[in-house]
């Protein structure tokens, strides 16, 4: 039986003593997949197939390459993969990230009523492959066109969106445009992702006088308003819910409503100071949430193989007292280790307890209410480009918004 | 069976009958129930999005034009699921079982991997924009007495949000219904008559509920209908609820196909061109005593009148309705009021006025206008659908998607094409192997007539059988025989407990159902009969009594001796037959009267029968049987 069909032709096949022509989608060890022709596809047992005929080629269409179009200001969108740019992968029948920006424009021509958009991937990976190297070419990307544009959107995945827009934070210093972050929960192929919604409110922050990196996601289950978070305060909280996205321990910056009018809260405007970029970042330093009888062993081998650790503690900011004496060795050494909280709302506080005191005698630095993923990129960045002793100091002082001394909920 | 005079050979019907499954949504495990309790809502827009290849579908398009805003009510029975906020989760192992089962029972093959798809719909009723739904059995027949009626597809697929209201410019779903499970049958267009189809809808209906997993709430079936004559396109026409509702859509979806195949003839002959003059008569003086453009003038909407070149007489007259056909599409897009020369003198514009309009539109011999009262900047939008819909005119039936009324259908959205499914891809293939469906072949039930006849062989009138397996209480009715004998008691007496919708005699028939399962009184039914007691269990008692016209009656006593329920149905039987006789007798003896005025001779005989029964029957019961006789015997003249 011959195989070499492409996905698109038209095909006849034979099956358990019945015969019905359709669309070749795929092939593989086990099945065979038609489109019949009311829609339906069919995954027929490669075994349970008598034949199968070519009737006709698929002829695939020109695909329009978008131009440079649309009302408002100058907005560059940089795809870096993800849901909000996915699109349906025949072989395995899984949402793939990959699909062109074009192509989604092209899905969702509403935005050229919002901006003037030109756009450019330059990544294409799924979220949990993303790695430091990824966030700094990200940050050249988004310096140049900061430069040369009036506003920068930025499509990431949503799994680790919190890390790349708190890494981007931290390398790009005084942003020249305003940078946005945007993503979706429900892929842009159904008529009801968010992604539609997600996007217009990011074209509109991107033409405003925003100065910090942001992320504009819904604020509900409803596509009635987004939210605006800081890119260093916001983390996911739901694995699969449009409004996945808070603002922990600060309030989002500002509101979107449903006709695109922003609502502005305390924020930091695009300013005059110049635009600096960091290019690089540590590769060794790691993020370990502790639990209750981890061995020392694994400690120390984290703490082996990296210059800087950050602790997702316990409560207030702890961990075990049997890893004290390891702790001193290691901040003796010269290795930054910092504490946050796994509770994530809330600030640590490691004078309350013994074991808090002990840790900070040791050497440990209690965070505040950094986020424990913003620690790390945090660190990431101050290790890439400054020596222990300045990162050390930089690491609890607020740099970009990570650090709140008061908090109200 | 087929009716051979009713076959219309030029026409083609295929259906499409839904039924709900029993049990857990498809996708969750909410329970697969409506009416549950609000506990919020939420609201959403839908888009639409490019198709596997890249096209646009012209209905899902359509819709979205509308651009609509889509409130959903929270339901107890809804989760994350519904909300589109969590991926589905596998489908319900007895639910996936029941549609092998339905497919077996149809005869048809079952894929080796059920593939679901997403179907996309975008008018609210699905929170995600589409419906998901995978093929389970294929190219079954499906045998009618001597037909075969060919069996496409059995298709297992998710039920959508039940509509609570719609708005200007909103839609108001409630999630209860959102998620039950939905086994879809549809038929090869094999089926060349209105009344075959209801027969066939019919038979696999009572074929399929064999199964025992069919919800049985009244709105649990449901119908859509694919209709095209000679000459036409496939019109589908969705949401028939009941059987008798098939025959009457068809004939009037029938007739009104054969009238747009004949104005596309019309047409053919006629200078036709959606090339109009379209004018601004806003401030003209024709509409001063038109409520309906005066209004239209209040709002700050403008008047405009164009031609409708060649299009006099096929707008409207009486057989002709082409006019509606445009007006329908109007009001799709919120665009109401569009009135059309055929129609008048009407709607307070007078002869005179109506040749004035001509005149100043400049209207020839088989020209037609219209009038439309809107904004200004619709105008194009307006004109843009009429051409459009006179295009489709000049070539016969459009294809298109209508909705079913009480007996008529209205247009809903142009036909979808199949662009508009692609893979689910957060539900896995899943497979069905050989040794899974052998087991599952075990479970399929006998045929209906399998068990009509069992029913029959214990003694039980073949019709009460066939109502007992209708109404899904044939398990009852054998239990109850063989404990307490006397089947054709049994049948008659389960007849009228199982036969009313109404919700308390409802609930005596699940009290009945649940007092057949165990505790049966030893008692045989006759010495019940003649007691008039049935003992339920708790101390509930069912007590048959004869009231004074000896009518049996049924009353429900609590457990405290009160009555809960009753006398709230008659017992039909043999007061029923004496009717019966007394009517046919009267007919009989005016025989002449019958066949020369046919159901003019009602009122006339109705007196006679009055007069013998001497208020022994109610009047309504006496009317509907004597009009059913009476239609019956004049038609009989008729076929001699």
């Amino acid at each position: 039986m011959s195989s070499d069909f492409d996905s698109g032709d038209r095909i006849e096949i034979q099956w358990k003593g019945t015969k019905f022509s359709g669309m070749f989608i795929s092939r593989d060890e086990k099945v065979t997949v038609i489109k019949l022709q009311n829609g339906y596809n069919l995954s027929l047992d490669n075994g349970s197939i008598t034949s199968i005929n070519l009737i006709s080629k698929f002829i695939p269409r020109k695909t329009n390459i978008s131009e440079r179009t649309g009302t408002g200001k100058k907005v560059f969108l940089l795809g870096t993969g993800g849901t909000i740019a996915s699109y349906v992968d025949y072989e395995t029948g899984a949402v793939k990230p990959a699909r062109t920006v074009q192509e989604m424009l092209y899905a969702q021509p509403d935005l050229a009523k919002i901006a003037t958009i030109d756009a450019d991937i330059i990544l294409n990976i799924l979220s949990e492959d993303v790695q430091k190297k990824d966030w700094i070419n990200i940050a050249r990307k988004i310096y140049e066109k900061a430069d040369q544009e009036e506003g920068v959107v930025i499509t990431h995945g949503t799994d680790v969106l919190s890390f790349t827009s708190s890494a981007i934070a931290f390398l790009l210093e005084n942003p020249k445009a305003p940078v946005v972050f945007t993503a979706s929960q429900r892929s842009p192929d159904r008529p009801s992702s968010d992604a539609f919604f997600n996007l217009s409110g990011a074209m509109k922050v991107a033409q405003s006088d925003v100065g910090q990196v942001c992320v504009v996601m819904h604020s509900s289950t409803s596509d009635d308003s987004l939210y605006i978070h800081s890119g260093v305060r916001l983390r996911k909280m739901h694995s699969s819910r449009r409004d996945a996205f808070k603002s922990i321990n600060s309030e989002p910056i500002g509101r979107i409503d449903k006709n695109l009018e922003i609502h502005w809260g305390s924020y930091e405007r695009l300013g005059g100071k110049p635009m600096k970029l960091y290019d690089k970042m540590s590769e060794r330093v790691g993020l370990l949430y502790f639990y209750p009888g981890m061995s020392e062993e694994l400690f120390n081998k984290f703490a082996d193989i990296n210059d800087g650790l950050i602790i997702a503690g316990t409560g207030l900011g702890h961990m075990t007292n049997r890893f004290i004496s390891q702790v001193s060795d290691y901040t003796n050494q010269g290795k930054i280790i910092g504490m946050t909280t796994q509770c994530l709302y809330g600030s640590v506080d490691m004078d309350v307890y013994t074991t808090g005191r002990n840790l900070q005698k040791a050497g440990i630095i209690p965070l505040q209410d950094m986020l424990p993923e913003v620690a790390f990129t945090k660190l990431s960045f101050l290790l890439g480009n400054f020596d222990p002793e300045t990162s050390r100091s930089l690491l609890v002082k607020n740099l970009r918004g990570e650090i709140s001394g008061r908090r109200t909920e | 069976m087929r009716y051979l005079e009713e076959e219309q050979n030029d026409v083609k019907i295929g259906l499409e009958i839904h039924f709900q499954v029993s049990g857990r949504k498809l996708f969750c495990e909410c329970k697969g129930e409506e009416g549950t309790k609000e506990i919020g809502s939420f609201t959403r827009k839908l888009a639409v999005v490019s198709g596997e290849k890249s096209e646009k579908d012209a209905a899902a398009l359509q819709e979205s034009m509308k651009g609509r805003e889509f409130e959903y009510r929270k339901t107890e029975n809804s989760c994350l699921v519904e909300m589109d906020e969590e991926p589905p989760h596998y489908p319900g192992k007895d639910t996936l079982e029941t549609a092998i089962i339905v497919s077996l029972i149809l005869g048809c093959k079952v894929v080796d991997n059920v593939h679901f798809m997403r179907k996309i719909v975008i008018d609210g009723s699905n929170t995600s924009g589409f419906q998901r739904t995978g093929i389970v059995g294929l190219h079954g027949v499906f045998k009618m007495g001597p037909s075969n009626i060919g069996v496409t597809s059995v298709t297992l697929e998710e039920e959508a949000c039940r509509k609570i209201k719609e708005e200007e410019n909103k839609v108001v779903y409630s999630l209860d219904r959102l998620g039950i499970p939905l086994i879809e049958i549809s038929t090869e267009p094999d089926i060349r008559s209105p009344k075959e189809a209801r027969e066939v809808a019919e038979s696999i209906g009572l074929a399929v509920k064999q199964s025992r997993m069919i919800r049985r709430e009244t709105s649990s079936i449901r119908q859509d209908l694919n209709v095209s004559i000679r000459g036409g396109n496939r019109v589908e026409i969705k949401g028939v609820q009941s059987l008798s509702q098939i025959e009457k859509v068809l004939s009037k979806e029938i007739e009104r196909q054969r009238s747009l195949v004949e104005i596309a003839g019309i047409l053919r002959n006629r200078d036709v061109s959606t090339d109009f003059h379209i004018e601004d008569l806003t401030n003209s003086s024709f509409f001063k005593s038109s409520d309906v453009f005066t209004k239209g003038l209040k709002a700050g909407k403008k008047i405009f009148g164009f031609t409708l070149p060649g299009l006099s007489g096929v707008l409207n007259n009486g057989k002709y309705r082409l006019g509606r056909e445009i007006a329908e599409r109007l009001k799709t897009v919120g665009i109401g009021g569009f009135i059309h020369s055929d129609e008048l003198p009407n709607y307070g514009i007078g002869e005179a006025e109506k040749k004035e309009i001509s005149k100043r539109l400049g209207t020839k011999n088989e020209d037609a206008f219209g009038l439309v009262s809107l904004e200004s900047n619709r105008l194009s939008q307006c004109i843009e659908i009429i051409q459009n819909r006179i295009a489709e005119a000049k070539k016969g039936v459009p294809a298109e998607t209508r909705g079913a009324t009480e007996n008529d259908t209205r247009f809903l959205r142009p036909l979808p094409g199949s662009s508009r499914m692609y893979p689910e891809t957060d539900i896995p293939l899943i497979p069905l192997d050989s040794a899974y469906i052998k087991d599952v072949e075990r479970k399929v039930p006998p045929t209906v007539e399998q068990r009509v006849s069992h029913l029959e062989s214990l003694g039980i009138p073949r019709q009460e059988a066939f109502v007992s397996l209708w109404k899904e209480y044939d398990d009852v009715l054998e239990s109850f025989v063989n404990d307490f004998g006397n089947p054709k008691v049994c049948a008659r007496f389960l007849a009228v407990v199982f036969a009313s919708e109404r919700p308390d005699v409802v609930k005596a028939s699940m009290l009945v159902e649940r007092f057949s399962r165990g505790n049966i009184p030893s008692e045989s039914l006759e010495a019940l009969y003649r007691e008039g007691v049935f003992s339920m269990p708790g101390g509930r008692k069912i007590i048959l009594k004869k009231d004074d016209r000896s009518n049996y009656v049924l009353e429900l006593h609590g457990n405290d001796g009160n009555k809960e329920l009753g006398p709230d149905f008659k017992f039909k039987g043999q007061s029923d037959k004496r009717l019966l006789k007394i009517i046919e007798s009267v007919i009989v003896e005016n025989e002449k009267l019958v066949r020369e005025r046919g159901e003019g001779s009602f009122k006339l005989l109705m007196g006679e029968v009055m007069k013998q029964v001497r208020g022994e029957f109610e009047g309504k019961d006496i009317s509907d049987l004597l009009k059913k006789m009476i239609s019956e015997a004049s038609h009989k003249d008729e076929k001699n």
